[in-house]
């Protein structure tokens, strides 16, 4: 016989990499952001919100690979959908729908959760919440500069006086890799190994081995099936010698007479031999690979203080014939940066040109900000210039923008339990009996003016039973009314800290609760 | 009594996993093949309860917790595994069904011969303004390939029915599927590329994690199992070789043999003395060694080197070693989980 027996049902746990903020955290992250929000504010800038849910599309289009393989992806009704892994992308693409009439320059700010499937760990949830601002239509040191200071008077605002900020200038590289001759792929392949090399999460040798290989290089040439060392050259390199017109001619006659279908779908056999032709021509992309590494290499050596600038880093770029632009709009925005008044004495300013940020869209200067914490550097911000954002996402122009935004957890997470708010003073009202409930409403409808916290007693237990919960909860003072104080026109405040209560005349009640309170 | 419940795969699978069952000295009783339900006897701790079901469905039902073990393929498991199931990989090898799940381009890509071409493809077809279509039945491990590759301009189809034909019938351009001659492939006219191998696959045997972790006796019936599976995975291709061999000595026959080489059988050859029929011949000994299937002609050329005769050879079933590993690494797994667990309550 099966006995049905009333089992509690099992709880639903909470999706892996996300956090409940609970009380007080909530309280305590809410005043933080608004806090950076009006530092914001302060300056021009106003809020914006875009959605969480984001066309996959729009991430796809310019953030690179190393954001996208980290994003929550699905189909719904064979719309491809994401969770915003970041801001900027969304609102660059609200710009591009519906403010490019906008005068310019535009400043938004924004906060809201981003969502990136990455391994747990301490200061880094697989939702976390971004709060940053975006200067868009403006270029030039003027506008790096009064992003820099907003990030750095927004941290100070909120009580973080020791950091670290690092300026880079992705300038420098692009040029490198432009130089090299490298195909956009190649050079967006290369980019994304930056920062997890200067990370440490990955040894230089081993970026370029991985490089190397995702550009089907590295094995010795040609990679069409004739084995290496062969004296004998595979058709595509003897075909190369030929005018491309009949190369492929002669490749699609070839492909014909040994019956191989040269079809592809979306593909037309004559894009195909082509490529063909061009894969055996295309030199082993391995030297490219490692120059490019060695000179991101060099630019990480000659980081430091900003003195370095022209002491180290100009001369990297003259030996490599590279324009020194890169390190004069650094000089120019961390000029100006000082003319916003002096950071605070904690704070230290570094230039690195091999800084990378994990996003593929960043043109021009660079930065994060870190705290120390127990567990080494924390990086608490991240920024930089997205001059080819805008036509990206189907601008009608191109559009000069910057921007940078705070994980704000992580800002919470730097400035330590000392943190924690003292909360608004809790008052608590109670009827002594079931009947004087709605007299202890009036009551506390009385007390709830300024910043005060009143509570009602609803469950209608009794005094013993309130007073128990007022000291379990730690509320600071009790305000008790029953039958006698409402014929005598007072009340009994009872102060849970000093455990004293005092009959109190109605019309003195809210004035002698705020003295208690302050 | 709780009884060890498991899940075996049903379709195209029966025969191969009821025949490794059976080579492992289990035996599935049903009443008749259409029954869904059946008894698995062999295990010492007695009988186990067992559904048949597709297997892909058993990740789900081992994952849910219905069934404690479920036997399926690797490539299944791969695709479904989260950071967050209740799925431990029990044994990952039980060597068949083996298969790979692959990237293959129409033939007619002649310039496509390694992942690296089809990135490049990838971005000369977005060029133009198209996604490269890649047809398959695995969304999450394609799609973690081919991001790792650094590939993202991709869109997955589903396909109900044949993958393979996807191409031909231009709903897709690319196909990443299972694969274990090639021949399915090559009729549809598509070709593997270098390096585009996503998953390895054989029969894998796979656990819930609370149900072993909550209940001794079934983790104990699962033990049962395990000793049964790895001693008989490890005698496979093995042969056990006796022989007869003239000597004065057990220890004068070893130096003569192991001098001839290649009889160093699992640990060495076992020498035993023969009790003949006529008295007279009485310097016979008897040599048993196992050795793999593959030495067997040149072991038996030794031993006649050697001064051996009358060799028989037998395969071997089961091989015990000392305890079964794979029950050890269970343990230590299991073992690990639980401290994780405490930890995660009192902290």
């Amino acid at each position: 016989v099966t006995q049905l027996v009333d089992r509690p049902a099992a709880p639903v746990q909470r999706v892996r990499g996300t956090n409940d903020v609970l009380p007080p955290g909530d309280a305590r992250l809410r005043g933080l952001e608004s806090r950076l929000r009006d530092s914001f504010e302060g300056f021009g800038y106003q809020g914006i919100q875009t959605p969480i849910l984001e066309p996959l599309e729009l991430f796809l289009r310019k953030s690179g690979d190393e954001i996208v393989a980290r994003m929550y992806a699905f189909s719904h009704w064979n719309r491809r959908l994401c969770l915003r892994p970041e801001l900027t992308a969304s609102v660059m693409r609200a710009f591009v729908d519906d403010l490019q009439g906008h005068g310019l320059p535009l400043r938004l700010h924004y906060a809201g959760p981003s969502f990136r499937y990455e391994r747990p760990s301490r200061g880094r949830s697989r939702q976390f919440t971004q709060v940053g601002v975006e200067l868009i239509g403006a270029s030039g040191a003027a506008a790096d500069a009064e992003v820099l200071h907003l990030a750095c008077a927004g941290l100070e605002a909120v009580g973080i006086k020791r950091y670290r900020l690092v300026v880079g200038h992705l300038g420098a590289a692009l040029q490198l890799l432009a130089q090299l001759g490298m195909t956009d792929h190649a050079q967006g392949l290369v980019l994304d190994q930056m920062e997890p090399i200067a990370r440490g999460r990955i040894d230089p040798e081993a970026a370029v081995a991985r490089v190397v290989n995702l550009l089907g290089g590295g094995t010795g040439g040609s990679t069409n099936g004739v084995a290496t060392g062969e004296v004998v050259p595979d058709l595509p390199s003897a075909l190369a010698s030929l005018p491309t017109e009949q190369a492929t001619a002669v490749a699609a006659d070839i492909l014909s007479r040994a019956s191989l279908p040269v079809e592809g779908g979306a593909r037309q056999p004559r894009q195909i031999i082509q490529r063909l032709l061009a894969k055996a021509s295309r030199p082993d992309p391995t030297d490219q690979v490692r120059a490019a590494f060695d000179f991101v290499d060099e630019l990480h050596a000659a980081a430091g203080s900003p003195e370095r600038l022209e002491r180290e880093l100009r001369p990297v770029l003259h030996r490599r014939s590279l324009s020194s632009a890169p390190v004069e709009e650094v000089s120019a925005a961390l000029g100006l940066l000082a003319a916003y008044g002096p950071l605070s004495s904690k704070a230290e300013v570094e230039v690195d040109l091999s800084l990378a940020r994990g996003l593929r869209y960043y043109t021009g200067l660079v930065f994060e900000i870190y705290v120390d914490s127990a567990d080494g550097p924390l990086q608490v911000c991240g920024g930089g210039r997205y001059d080819d954002l805008v036509r990206a996402l189907g601008g009608r122009e191109a559009v000069p923008a910057s921007g940078f935004s705070y994980g704000l957890e992580r800002v919470d997470l730097a400035l330590g339990p000392s943190a924690e708010p003292s909360g608004r003073p809790r008052v608590l009202v109670v009827g002594v009996t079931a009947a004087d409930h709605p007299a202890a409403l009036a009551v506390a409808r009385e007390l709830r003016v300024g910043s005060l916290s009143v509570e009602q007693d609803v469950r209608l237990r009794g005094v013993k039973s309130a007073l128990r919960y007022a000291d379990r909860t730690g509320v600071d003072l009790v305000v008790i009314v029953g039958e006698r104080e409402q014929t005598d026109n007072t009340a009994v405040l009872r102060d849970m800290r000093t455990r004293t209560e005092q009959h109190v005349p109605r019309g003195e009640l809210a004035p002698r609760v705020v003295e208690a309170l302050t | 009594v709780t009884l060890l419940r498991m899940a075996l795969p049903s379709k195209g699978w029966e025969d191969d996993v009821l025949r490794f069952l059976g080579q492992c000295g289990l035996r599935v009783d049903r009443s008749n093949p259409r029954q869904y339900r059946a008894r698995m006897r062999g295990l010492p701790t007695g009988p186990a309860e067992v559904v048949f079901q597709r297997a892909t469905d058993i990740f789900d039902e081992v994952n849910g917790g219905s069934v404690d073990l479920g036997i399926t393929g690797y490539d299944i498991v791969a695709e479904h595994r989260s950071d967050e199931d209740e799925i431990l990989v029990v044994h990952a090898e039980l060597g068949f069904r083996r298969c790979s799940l692959v990237v293959a381009v129409p033939e007619g890509w002649v310039d496509v011969s390694s992942v690296a071409d089809l990135a490049e493809v990838a971005v000369e077809l977005r060029t133009a303004g198209h996604v490269m279509r890649v047809a398959t039945k695995y969304p999450n491990l394609t799609r973690q390939f081919l991001y790792d590759r650094g590939m993202t301009y991709f869109e997955l189809v589903e396909v109900s029915g044949a993958i393979e034909a996807a191409p031909a019938l231009e709903t897709a351009d690319i196909v990443c599927d299972i694969t274990s001659s090639g021949v399915t492939l090559r009729e549809n006219r598509l070709k593997a590329i270098a390096g585009g191998v996503v998953v390895e696959s054989q029969a894998c045997l796979i656990g819930n994690r609370r149900g072993l972790l909550s209940d001794p006796e079934r983790l104990e019936a699962t033990r049962g199992l395990l000793e049964l599976v790895d001693a008989y995975l490890r005698s496979r291709q093995q042969v056990s070789i006796t022989a007869n061999i003239r000597g004065e000595s057990p220890e004068a026959v070893a130096r003569r043999v192991m001098a001839s080489g290649g009889v160093a059988g699992l640990r060495g050859p076992t020498i035993a003395r023969v009790f003949p029929k006529d008295p007279s011949d009485d310097d016979w000994f008897a040599l048993t060694v196992v050795i793999g299937e593959d030495a067997l002609l040149p072991t038996v050329e030794a031993l006649r080197r050697a001064g051996a005769s009358d060799v028989t050879a037998i395969p071997v079933r089961y091989v015990f070693e000392h305890r079964s590993w794979t029950f050890e690494a269970l343990k230590r797994t299991l073992h690990g989980l639980a401290d994780a667990e405490r930890e995660k309550t009192t902290a």
